[in-house]
């Protein structure tokens, strides 16, 4: 039975994918598998994703585009998820994967079943899907590059990764030591695991900071700048400059700091709108449009002067976002 | 040395005092005796949250074998959301918060206490699925927002005097009111009774039913505290602040000595054992190990105490 429905649902996707390719994507449902929402990056990114698809399906842009998140971040569980998704028929998958390669299988089948994938974020190594990155290495890498700006005389650096064993926390390391190399100056004196969550990073930073000599600056992955600066203060230790990760604590903080003793850091993260920019490429690749395997978003960077409008446009306890919209993807297919 | 070796039968929590001196022993032999103070002071306000957590683990755990409370992660968590969107850094409503809070946690005590009795599932499986429910209602209450904690409930997670944190002299209090329940109190009696023997116990006429209720509720509100004083130290209430204390909640509790087969409590091990847990990570972080190594020797170290606290008991 089960069998036999699902040969159905692929010759029927079959079909549909086999039609001309018009202009016309207002029958086109989309959906999105998210692997996790329990942060507020996350949360964040469910939000753009409801706010620009409402509209796009009320603008009759696409008929549907329904998002669905599993409950425990796990990679079976995520692909018997996509297995649904692909037998109710949607057109486009749109996947904030749980792991780059265990996904490779479904995903798969559903390219097999004429179904467009779009993996952002958590990407998934399977060829048949496009994949929206982020250059980790390069965000690690700008954070020393204004380091080595702000502070030329150098000095020491406490890095404060994410999660050991991702993908993600590897990038972005390698980024801020292979930079860090590059300017003997400064010196990495320390690391820890601060999971991208300001309590794990404050406990782990006022651990190991007693151990510690002076430290001129923190580099960080991103909600984690907050715990960093709550651990130097409980230590008693003068405030380094702490490269902040987008959370809007973490900027009112700063903001707070800039205005009692002009505080100067920068902060950088992938915007959660992210989402956004997946699902307009989805809509894209569906109407027909050329559009390269692998593209590259763009990070958002906070700086001195930025500060102000992008804390007003935060919402409390969310994270600084860009929401995208059908022009601005096909700037970025377009490789800008 | 005899002696020695009796007065350890007799304290198996007492393996867990040993381990955290000698690791925080290596650490400052380490760093020259560099900021041992420090170290103790942030080992000590860290491991209060382990420890408030800890002992409504254990008492869970002593009630018997397969008893333990998953939920606590997710409790932690929506207390710390519910407080601090009540309190909305409003100092006069703290009061407020602090009650709604706990009676949330209350409510998820009641809770699991109705899958396990009445529906009969397996704690385990009770526990990790209201956990689900209960991280949802925080998610969908707190969307995430950070609220910061009314300045006086800041000052009372922060303060020390003289290198002390108040909220560890205030997780003392708690300790000492819960080793004096489970040495006086029928209450405390009836835990361990019921954990040596389900069936023994009832016969004697303790209500089986009433003493598993009184402890899971009892947990709950213990996280329900951790997460109030949590948020009130780390700045605000986050989705995944109780992430890290699933874990820790066990491991503090078997490291202490406490039986996992219950029956039988050690609450001056969950001190030992929250300090250690915490002195291990600063270490290895203080040698620079890298972090599949960190891994792999906190696993192994942690084995090698409770061997070394398990062989004791059995030599008796």
């Amino acid at each position: 039975m089960l069998k036999t429905l699902l040969a159905c649902t692929i010759a029927v996707s079959a079909l549909l994918a086999a039609g001309p390719a018009s202009a016309e994507t207002k029958d086109k449902k989309i959906a999105l598998s998210n692997n996790y929402a329990g942060n507020s990056w996350r949360q964040a990114m469910l939000k753009s994703w409801d706010k620009v698809t409402k509209k796009a399906v009320a603008d009759g842009i696409v008929a549907a585009a329904d998002p669905f998140t599993t409950s425990e971040n796990q990679v079976t569980e995520q692909a018997a998820q996509i297995q649904n998704l692909i037998l109710q028929g949607y057109n486009a998958i749109v996947i904030n994967a749980a792991s780059p390669d265990a996904l490779n299988g479904v995903v798969k089948q559903a390219c097999d079943a004429g179904i467009i994938v779009v993996s952002f974020d958590g990407i998934v190594k399977e060829p048949c899907a496009w994949r929206i990155a982020v250059d980790f290495q390069a965000m690690g890498a700008s954070e020393v590059e204004y380091l080595a700006k702000k502070m030329p005389e150098g000095g020491n650096v406490l890095e404060i990764r994410g999660l050991a064993g991702v993908f993600v926390d590897d990038e972005i390391s390698k980024g801020i030591n292979d930079t860090l190399a590059k300017y003997p100056q400064f010196k990495n004196v320390g690391n820890v695991h601060g999971n991208w969550a300001q309590e794990v990073a404050q406990k782990e930073v006022a651990g190991i900071l007693p151990s510690l000599p002076e430290i001129k600056a923190v580099v960080t992955q991103g909600g984690d700048g907050y715990g960093a600066a709550q651990a130097f203060a409980a230590a008693g230790r003068p405030t380094p400059l702490i490269i902040m990760g987008n959370r809007q604590d973490e900027l009112q903080w700063w903001k707070e700091q800039k205005d009692k003793n002009g505080y100067e850091t920068m902060s950088v993260s992938i915007a959660p709108g992210v989402s956004t920019l997946a699902f307009w490429v989805a809509q894209m690749i569906l109407d027909g449009k050329e559009v390269p395997k692998d593209l590259t978003v763009p990070f958002l960077r906070i700086d001195q002067d930025t500060l102000e409008a992008n804390l007003a446009n935060t919402e409390k306890g969310g994270v600084a976002n860009v929401e995208y919209t059908a022009e601005d993807a096909a700037k970025v297919v377009a490789g800008k | 040395m005899s002696r020695i070796t009796s007065f350890l039968r007799a304290r198996p929590w007492a393996w867990s005092f040993i381990a955290a001196a000698a690791v925080w022993l290596a650490t400052v032999a380490y760093t020259g005796g560099q900021g041992a103070g420090e170290i103790l002071t942030a080992a000590l306000s860290f491991a209060t949250f382990a420890i408030i957590v800890g002992l409504g683990q254990m008492m869970v755990i002593s009630t018997g074998p397969g008893n333990v409370d998953l939920s606590i992660p997710a409790t932690i968590t929506l207390s710390g959301v519910v407080a601090m969107k009540v309190m909305d850094t409003d100092s006069s409503r703290m009061l407020i918060g602090i009650v709604a809070a706990l009676a949330c946690a209350l409510a998820v005590g009641v809770f699991n206490f109705v899958l396990i009795r009445l529906l009969r599932i397996p704690p385990i499986i009770a526990t990790l699925s209201s956990s689900f429910l209960v991280l949802s209602t925080a998610i969908s209450y707190g969307r995430g927002i950070r609220i910061k904690p009314p300045p006086p409930l800041a000052d009372f997670a922060t303060a020390r005097i003289a290198g002390i944190p108040i909220a560890a002299v205030f997780v003392l209090l708690i300790t000492v009111l819960i080793a004096f329940a489970l040495r006086r109190t029928f209450y405390g009696r009836s835990v361990l009774a019921v954990g040596q023997n389900e069936r023994a116990a009832w016969l004697a006429g303790i209500s089986v039913d009433r003493t598993r209720f009184i402890t899971y509720v009892l947990s709950a509100l213990l996280s329900g505290v951790c997460g109030i004083v949590l948020s009130g130290f780390s700045g605000g209430a986050a989705l995944n602040m109780g992430e890290d204390f699933l874990l820790s909640s066990i491991a503090v509790v078997v490291i202490g000595g406490t039986s996992v087969a219950g029956g039988r409590a050690s609450v001056p091990g969950i001190w030992g054992a929250a300090l250690f847990m915490f002195l291990l990570v600063t270490m290895l972080n203080t040698f620079g190990a890298s972090a599949g190594l960190r891994f792999m020797l906190t696993g192994l170290i942690i084995i090698t105490v409770i061997v070394l606290a398990g062989g004791e008991k059995e030599s008796r």
